[in-house]
């Protein structure tokens, strides 16, 4: 199994301090469309007390609308959420006005799914088979805005690179080794709208995801909200 | 479904006088009477005053070589007969194309030649259209129990770990210890899930395509058996259609499952390059070897009927000079051939 590491910091900002400069308790979102598992998630990290859970959403449109009408430090994210993928909830969450941090919660933490993961922007990837710490000490290192994504052997991400075109090639090289998004529409001279369309072709090619463009203003509050499984 | 059933079930073969033998003996006395008869008739006198001369002895050598004639040609209409029992007796319809050589298509051998081939050609498209159904609801079902795993036990599983977190969490100290021997056995389990839900289905294959299913399948062998394997993916390779992928892929998973397990070998080789008109995908060890005599197990059986069924060609050679067993497996890429194998996307 390949273990989490810390391997790399990202020059993204700590989320901000409330003005007092005591740290609030991070708002944290979970996501999973399995009813036990959402339980389970819940009644944990409601037990830490530096973790205030906001909600829990069984579907990826839940959790996109719900994170529209509130401030969500950061969400815990199933990577296989039925017609959706958590990868596809991440795209949406990062475009946000104040985009969350992202902690991808799969059932496998593999070398694909963690070029995915980078590719798709998130900030960790927790395996489903770790403690309960070990995703708690995720969730706390991203929002201190370091990466938790397992690292991607370097024969697959040649397998894999070899799938994409040859812009796309280099955003997938740039992103691996950690690099800025920011950065990348620079050096590639590129907008961000631009790369932000690169990136869903690359998920589309390595994961079979399609952009929703007309689905990114679905109207908040067509969900109702409840508190708590319940799906 | 047993490919190389051949002596077992034979009814004894009877003894019997080859068809060439009576043909050209009852042509031979046919001959020596007529021969007879016409001296007969032609000379009545003669029959009593015939010598054993000159004349005897050149009448015998052209009777003679008349039968020797006769032997040969009956031999030539006869050979094509004793040729389609021994090609009939040998043929193996899961290896290659035997045919019959078709020397004179209009004459009874030759047709005989090219109706037998011609029931080779159906039977040989029926056993692959029947391995492929076969193999297509092997693969459908596995992606179901794949799914079940992963869906059911893999999340109830998630979930306990969930809850004995909290519990762990909460516990006196003196339970501490038990609550993480649980924890370490319920995590165990679920890897065991996760593990036997990938083998079943190579979701890699479904979502990343082959060299990185490949690519990620070495990984695997090298985490779990600790067997290196040296990767050679071709930067440039052919497509492949979804049916050919996936036989490469089992084929691969096959042959790597069997150093791992029986080779002894702590290293072994992966490559796929395009050679020729074909994609070759060869997975080399040097371990133990084939033992001699070697029955092929289910393993074996299986990688060579999904290699029928794409029309590729399978080589397992288990008596190298140097030690060690090579698989090696030659996918056409010119032509493709689609037996719906393949169940709609796996994730």
């Amino acid at each position: 199994m390949i273990t989490v590491q810390d391997h790399r910091e990202r020059a993204t900002a700590p989320l901000a301090l409330p003005s007092n400069g005591v740290p609030s308790r991070l708002r944290v979102l979970v996501v999973d469309d399995h009813p036990a598992i959402r339980l389970g998630l819940l009644q944990l990290l409601d037990d830490q007390p530096d973790f205030d859970v906001v909600d829990a959403a069984c579907s990826a449109e839940e959790a996109r609308s719900l994170a529209e009408r509130e401030p969500i430090d950061v969400a815990v994210v199933d990577y296989q959420l039925g017609a959706r993928s958590g990868l596809w909830l991440t795209r949406m969450l990062k475009r946000l006005e104040r985009p969350p941090r992202v902690v991808i919660y799969s059932a496998f933490s593999d070398g694909p799914l963690a070029a995915a993961c980078v590719v798709a922007g998130a900030d960790g990837l927790v395996s489903k088979g770790g403690t309960g710490a070990e995703l708690c000490h995720a969730i706390r290192a991203v929002s201190r805005g370091q990466s938790r994504l397992p690292l991607v052997p370097p024969t697959l991400a040649g397998a894999m690179r070899r799938r994409l075109g040859s812009e796309e090639q280099a955003v997938f090289g740039m992103l691996l080794a950690g690099i800025d998004p920011d950065e990348i529409a620079i050096t590639l001279g590129i907008s961000e709208q631009s790369l932000d369309s690169r990136r869903w072709a690359m998920l589309h090619k390595l994961e079979g995801l399609r952009p929703d463009p007309a689905g990114a203003h679905v109207a908040a509050g067509r969900i109702k909200r409840r508190r708590a499984p319940g799906c | 479904m047993n490919g190389n059933s051949s002596s077992p079930g034979r009814p004894a073969r009877r003894r019997y006088i080859p068809l060439l033998y009576r043909v050209a003996g009852v042509n031979a006395l046919l001959l020596v009477v007529a021969v007879g008869v016409t001296i007969v008739v032609l000379d009545p006198n003669r029959v009593s005053s015939f010598r054993v001369d000159a004349e005897g002895a050149a009448l015998i050598v052209a009777l003679l070589l008349v039968v020797a004639i006769n032997v040969y040609l009956v031999r030539r209409l006869v050979g094509p007969v004793q040729a389609l029992t021994a090609l009939a007796r040998r043929v193996d319809l899961s290896d290659h194309e035997e045919r019959m050589p078709v020397s004179d298509p209009a004459s009874e051998a030759g047709e005989l030649a090219s109706t037998f081939n011609e029931m080779l050609a159906r039977l040989e498209a029926e056993r692959r259209e029947a391995t492929g159904r076969v193999l297509a609801g092997q693969e459908a079902e596995r992606l179901r129990i794949a799914q079940e795993l992963h869906d059911q036990v893999g999340q109830e599983l998630t979930a306990v770990l969930l809850g004995l977190a909290r519990v762990e969490a909460r516990a006196p100290d003196e339970l501490r210890g038990d609550v993480a021997d649980v924890q370490r056995a319920v995590r165990g389990s679920l890897e065991d899930v996760r593990r036997i839900a990938i083998e079943l289905r190579p979701e890699a294959l479904d979502d990343l395509g082959l060299q990185s299913a490949l690519a990620v399948l070495c990984e695997r062998f090298t985490e779990r058996f600790g067997l290196q394997v040296k990767q050679q993916l071709g930067p440039q390779l052919p497509e492949l259609s979804p049916d050919a992928e996936l036989v490469v892929y089992r084929v691969a998973q096959e042959a790597l499952t069997n150093v791992a397990r029986h080779s002894g070998a702590h290293e072994a080789e992966l490559t796929l390059a395009p050679e020729n008109g074909f994609l070759t995908l060869t997975v080399t060890d040097a371990g133990n070897g084939l033992p001699e005599g070697v029955v092929p197990g289910t393993g074996m059986r299986g990688m060579r009927e999904r290699a029928t069924l794409i029309g590729a060609n399978l080589t397992i050679d288990g008596d190298r000079v140097d030690g060690g067993t090579r698989v090696r497996l030659e996918v056409p890429t010119e032509h493709r051939v689609s037996l719906e194998v393949r169940t709609e996307n796996g994730r």
